[in-house]
């Protein structure tokens, strides 16, 4: 068969497996060689399981055949930042520190996806241990993004955008820590989706902060991310920490009309300081949802400076409390960006990092009084640049390192610290030809409403399906 | 006069951490501490006496859309 099915979205994909017009075999096959022969350019995966998924698409092949009941994604093919534990499986977060690790259980979000069908093909490459918003990795060799292979993917789940950019895998699950979803997500021109703090199971899922990391997917459709969420969000008694507010349904949100719906635009911070090319093509995406029905308004939102400052220092003081045997230990082991951004957190007092987090109650509920007050969502460029070359941003632990890492993650690391859900969308293209997004951000646990907005402006627009030249 | 400097990074590394950092490595990481402290020091002011952490958590589900309770 030709590469055709390819170029399907998941829920398509399932879809055509489920009536045996295609053989989830096919598809693997598809997605197995598609991934061999764009590997030297893209440097996406870490490991593929090649064999393993042949095998788990023909057993879903015979289920199929059997006329058992198969899952949502059955038979569709998914890979993962390489950061996700399976039992018995190497998983190395991207690092040299943790090449050998050999997981000892499987995180709940593969295994829900497992129950779903779907074939898992592989780990993802990733920024070392998920810090950096570049992508690039010293250990593994630097992810490239597929619409201009000298340019960054955007991390730190680089491989999981650039996979389904490159129309590889149908999804996979990235990390969000302070933009690590949505900013390869935009980088590479798909959907990243950020949920609410706490309502995906971080269990089996690499800590890097633990008052900040959301585990979430990154997709080529905001329908195929509601179908995912759809399976991994809520609550898992092998996490505490998750929500045990009842999980509403994301997938059948999409479809649902905008009309009415206030879209709230926010007068200061995300949109300041923006490449022309990113801030006209969010504007054109703002008024393709006013001309499907939603009402634009102006949103005040409070001063950011602080949030961010303090986001810093406590996902900083998290990491370092992670790290500190292998920093004091094994500090050569490290890439120097990487070392640097979680060795501060080292020098913060304690009560620096209590007071971070007890400020956060008081910063969302005067974030959402005010960013809320007259609207439903806020829609703001995921990033305020397009992706980088990465010649241009590879600074290493230097002095110009917290500069760079800054300004990409300038509007996403706000939403990570009030530990809000944001969906990430893309919107075209620069005169440069590289993707532009923007992000929707949404009420604690409001993850239906940015399915619904997202959903209605892919079904008004196609730039979610176009594909990069490398992966025609 | 600043109130973290590299020679402060330094004592804390070997007090704190038996790490011995290169000159280079304390004054860069001074200067990224630096506006972080003073954040923390504005932010400070506003916390109550009886507020805690977890209020954080009580705060997302007071915030969330009442239709996720039905």
């Amino acid at each position: 068969m030709s590469d055709e099915i390819a170029f399907l979205d998941a829920c398509e994909t399932a879809a055509r497996i489920a009536s045996k017009d295609v053989s989830a075999v096919e598809v693997t096959e598809t997605a197995i060689r598609r991934a061999e022969a764009l590997q030297p350019s893209l440097n996406a995966f870490i490991s593929l399981e090649a064999d393993a998924a042949l095998e788990a698409a023909a057993a879903v092949d015979r289920e199929i055949a059997s006329g058992n009941d198969t899952g949502s994604l059955a038979g569709v093919p998914l890979a993962h930042k390489d950061m996700y534990y399976r039992e018995g499986k190497v998983t190395t977060c991207g690092s040299k520190i943790r090449a050998d690790f050999v997981a000892d259980r499987t995180s709940t979000a593969l295994a829900k996806l497992d129950e779903a069908g779907a074939i898992y093909l592989g780990g993802l490459n990733m920024s070392e241990f998920a810090v950096g918003p570049i992508g690039n990795n010293v250990h593994y060799g630097d992810c490239r993004n597929p619409w201009n292979t000298d340019h960054a993917p955007g991390g730190s789940s680089s491989g999981s955008g650039a996979t389904v950019a490159a129309r590889i895998v149908y999804g996979a699950l990235g990390s969000d820590t302070g933009g690590s979803i949505r900013i390869p997500s935009g980088m590479s021109g798909v959907v990243g989706f950020k949920p609410t703090q706490n309502r995906v199971s971080r269990y089996g899922l690499m800590p890097l902060s633990f008052s900040f990391d959301c585990g979430g997917p990154l997709t080529r459709t905001v329908r195929d991310a509601a179908r995912i969420m759809d399976l991994i969000a809520g609550h898992d008694p092998k996490d505490k920490t998750s929500s045990r507010l009842p999980v509403e349904a994301y997938e059948a949100a999409c479809g649902a009309s905008v009309e009415g719906l206030r879209i709230g635009i926010p007068s200061t911070y995300y949109y300041d300081d923006m490449n022309p090319d990113v801030e006209a093509l969010v504007e054109a995406a703002q008024q393709v949802l006013a001309d499907s029905g939603a009402i634009l308004v102006e949103a005040d939102v409070p001063d950011h400076e602080d949030m961010n400052l303090i986001w810093a220092s406590a996902l900083a003081s998290e990491a370092a409390s992670i790290h500190r045997k292998w920093l004091v230990e094994r500090p050569q082991d490290y890439g120097d960006m990487v070392r640097r951004r979680i060795e501060f957190g080292l020098y913060q007092p304690a009560t620096r990092y209590i007071e971070a987090l007890t400020m956060r109650d008081t910063f969302l509920r005067d974030y959402c009084a005010t960013a809320f007050r007259d609207c439903d969502v806020l829609l703001v460029p995921t990033m305020p640049i397009t992706a980088p070359r990465l010649a241009d941003v590879d600074v290493g632990g230097s002095e110009d390192m917290p500069a760079v890492v800054l300004r990409i993650s300038k509007n996403t690391r706000p939403i990570s610290y009030l530990g809000l859900p944001a969906l990430s969308v893309p919107c075209g293209f620069t005169s440069s030809g590289l993707p532009t997004a923007f992000q929707l951000i949404g009420r604690p646990f409001d993850e239906a409403t940015l399915c619904k907005v997202g959903h209605a402006y892919q079904q008004a627009t196609t730039w979610h399906s176009c594909v990069p030249d490398i992966a025609q | 006069m600043r109130s973290i400097t590299g020679d402060f990074v330094a004592k804390l590394a070997t007090i704190c951490h038996r790490l011995t950092l290169p000159e280079e490595d304390c004054e860069t990481l001074a200067d990224m501490l630096l506006p972080m402290d003073e954040a923390g020091e504005r932010v400070a002011k506003h916390l109550e006496f009886d507020m805690e952490p977890a209020d954080f958590d009580a705060a997302m589900e007071d915030l969330a859309p009442r239709r996720t309770f039905e």
